[in-house]
């Protein structure tokens, strides 16, 4: 009995190994091929689930199915403008030939290594034959360059047009990787542009040139206010001096008028008798000016006082 | 539930040892069944919360997604359970972060991470711009098995859209126009997002506080204090100038008023003058003669009583002009 119970144990343990590598499950994530002593049979399996493959002869291999990522390295690079600047990017690629990529690459760490020969000297070779510009700018989008210190003309001059962009330049490393690609079983859905930016010592250009541009501009501002406050100050003057004279000069009309007026109805008044006229004012001036400060000193061969010495003629 | 299993184990496994003590095989079979029946019950019966879904696998193949509530499923070597977060906003950062413990600043993290937030812009200056994307899982099909690292992915994709942005902006609009720069970028990172079958869709796209690079921002800032030293040099030349031009209208004013006031003046007492002259004229007309002689007599009278000191002199008579002083004052 007790043999016969070892025995059992024995067969169902067996069994059990045996049954165990007699199947394997495919995951969705996963594609896999099958190899018999390393070589390759049948049809890579790529609809997810249960499989069976002969314990012990047959070994799954298994690579990824879904959508995989690359970082790309391709570090400084000048562009056609002589500028150096850091490009980084990335891919996105996926197996579409799993058999390919077994008998070529074998795993997703070598793959990258592909990856990183054929993408980063496309990338270098993009962007050498562009300006910075094209790289940074996507389209020609009109900006905004409307600030106090800068004129109409400078704005137009500021908007450098491109030709070509960003898209199509990383759409040009696409093309020239792909094919390269397609050997090895590998498709690059696609490579974008993640960061640009300048070197340190460029970076540091920039920023002398940035400030050098921003205290222009502040200077600009400061003599704006200056000749702003001294042009009001001149309207000041102006208008000051507008308002008094005119002031005056209508003042004076007015006068003046007046003292027409005065001698037209003077004269009109007193030429119907001159002579009376001015025996009247003659005899007003003499009440007027003569008085207790006065000495007269008359004669008696007068009119007036002809009588004193004697009473008639 | 637990406690309960157990007790009725030991129990079963005391009676069982009284029963069959020389005989284990029959124990061992038992053991086994339980521990496959149990272990069947519990990985076949889950709950999904509220705001996820589950999403099952047969043998590795995609079966369903299941909703919230008490679910089952075959036991966990046939069917596998993952469940995804789908109500869920998640939040990554760019640029900086926000850090759970009190002690490192807003602005040190900003240093640290400005490769990620350093950028050209469109007139090939350099800006500053941290930002943040909200996203949601959309669809956990895609989302569990279209991409390998979605996260990685997604931040890939938000760096390149938002700099492919940046890039069509001038620095000035990237430092004023935040709100139209994160809803452009919005819109690309979701034609991305949805092009690379990541599963997820971003609902917001938020642009924090753009700069300049930190070497430079004092030039800007110079910038702003240039523009209010101008507007103060204007409003100081304008508030001159309203101190002095009403006042001198005024006074201008009060010239012409005065002018107007003489010259009434003038014409009036020319007016009554003459209106005098007149109606004596008209009345000595009639007689001429006694009337001259009377404006002439009434006059001397005046004058005569009027002068302080009056001589008197015959012409005929000699010597007596040394009897006048002719000084001033010399005559008291």
């Amino acid at each position: 009995m007790k043999k016969v119970n070892m025995g059992t144990w024995i067969l169902i343990v067996a069994v059990l190994i045996v049954g165990s590598q007699g199947f394997f499950i495919a995951d969705e994530t996963r594609q896999i091929i099958v190899t018999q002593f390393g070589r390759a049979v049948g049809k890579p399996i790529q609809k997810a689930g249960l499989n069976f493959l002969i314990p012990f002869i047959q070994k799954p291999n298994y690579f990824p199915k879904n959508l995989l990522e690359w970082d790309g390295d391709p570090g400084q690079i000048p562009t056609l403008d002589k500028t150096f600047i850091w490009v980084d990017t990335f891919a996105r690629w996926r197996i579409t030939d799993p058999l390919k990529f077994f008998e070529t690459v074998n795993n997703p760490l070598a793959a990258h290594r592909k990856l990183d020969d054929i993408i980063d000297p496309a990338t270098r070779n993009a962007v050498t034959s562009f300006s910075l510009l094209e790289l940074v700018r996507n389209s020609n989008r009109k900006m905004d360059f409307r600030e106090i210190g800068v004129n109409e003309e400078e704005n137009t001059a500021l908007q450098k047009l491109i030709s070509t962009g960003r898209e199509s330049i990383v759409g040009q490393i696409l093309r020239e990787a792909s094919p390269k690609l397609a050997q090895f079983g590998i498709e690059i859905v696609d490579v974008r542009i993640k960061r640009i930016n300048y070197v340190e010592e460029v970076l540091q250009e920039v920023y002398g040139r940035m400030i050098a541009e921003r205290k222009q501009i502040a200077e600009k501002f400061r003599s704006e206010g200056k000749g702003e406050a001294f042009k009001i100050e001149g309207d000041k003057e102006k208008e000051l001096k507008r308002i008094t004279s005119e002031a005056y000069r209508t003042a004076e009309e007015v006068k003046g008028r007046a003292d027409g007026e005065a001698t037209r109805i003077y004269a009109q008044a007193y030429q119907r008798d001159p002579e009376f006229y001015s025996f009247l004012s003659t005899l007003k001036i003499y009440e007027e000016s003569l008085n207790k400060d006065s000495e007269l000193i008359m004669t008696t061969n007068g009119e007036f006082f002809k009588y004193l010495k004697k009473y008639k003629e | 539930m637990d406690q309960r299993q157990n007790f009725s184990l030991d129990d079963l496994l005391g009676m069982l040892r009284k029963k069959y003590f020389p005989n284990q095989k029959g124990l061992l079979w038992v053991l086994l069944l339980i521990v496959i029946g149990a272990s069947t019950l519990f990985t076949s019966v889950y709950t999904i919360g509220v705001d996820e879904v589950g999403v099952i696998q047969r043998f590795g193949q995609f079966k369903r997604v299941e909703t919230p509530g008490l679910n089952f499923k075959l036991p966990s070597f046939i069917e596998k359970l993952t469940k995804v977060k789908i109500k869920k906003i998640y939040t990554e950062e760019f640029g900086f972060r926000t850090s759970s413990s009190r002690g490192g600043s807003q602005f040190s993290s900003e240093r640290q991470y400005l490769d990620e937030s350093l950028m050209l812009t469109g007139d090939l200056n350099c800006a500053v711009v941290p930002w943040i994307v909200q996203y949601r899982i959309d669809d956990p099909y895609l989302f569990l098995f279209k991409v390998h690292e979605v996260v990685k992915t997604l931040r890939d994709l938000s760096e390149a859209c938002v700099r492919q942005v940046v890039g069509d902006h001038n620095i000035n609009e990237v430092i004023n126009k935040r709100r139209e720069i994160a809803d452009e970028a919005k819109v690309l990172l979701q034609k991305s997002l949805l092009d690379a079958h990541t599963g997820i869709t971003a609902v917001n796209v938020e642009l924090k506080k753009t700069n300049v690079p930190g070497p430079v921002e004092s030039s800007f800032n110079e910038v702003n204090q240039a523009t209010q030293e101008k507007e103060r040099l204007i409003y100081e030349a304008k508030e001159n100038y309203n101190k002095a031009i009403p006042s001198a209208k005024g006074e201008a004013q009060k010239a012409l008023l005065t002018a107007d006031g003489y010259a009434t003046e003038r014409v009036n007492r020319a007016k009554g003058n003459v209106a005098g002259f007149v109606a004596v004229w008209e009345e000595y007309r009639k007689a001429p003669e006694i009337t001259r002689r009377r404006l002439y007599l009434e006059s001397m009278r005046k004058v005569v009583d009027n002068v302080g000191k009056k001589y008197i002199i015959d012409p005929e008579q000699k010597g007596l002009l040394p009897l006048l002083n002719l000084q001033p004052g010399g005559t008291k």
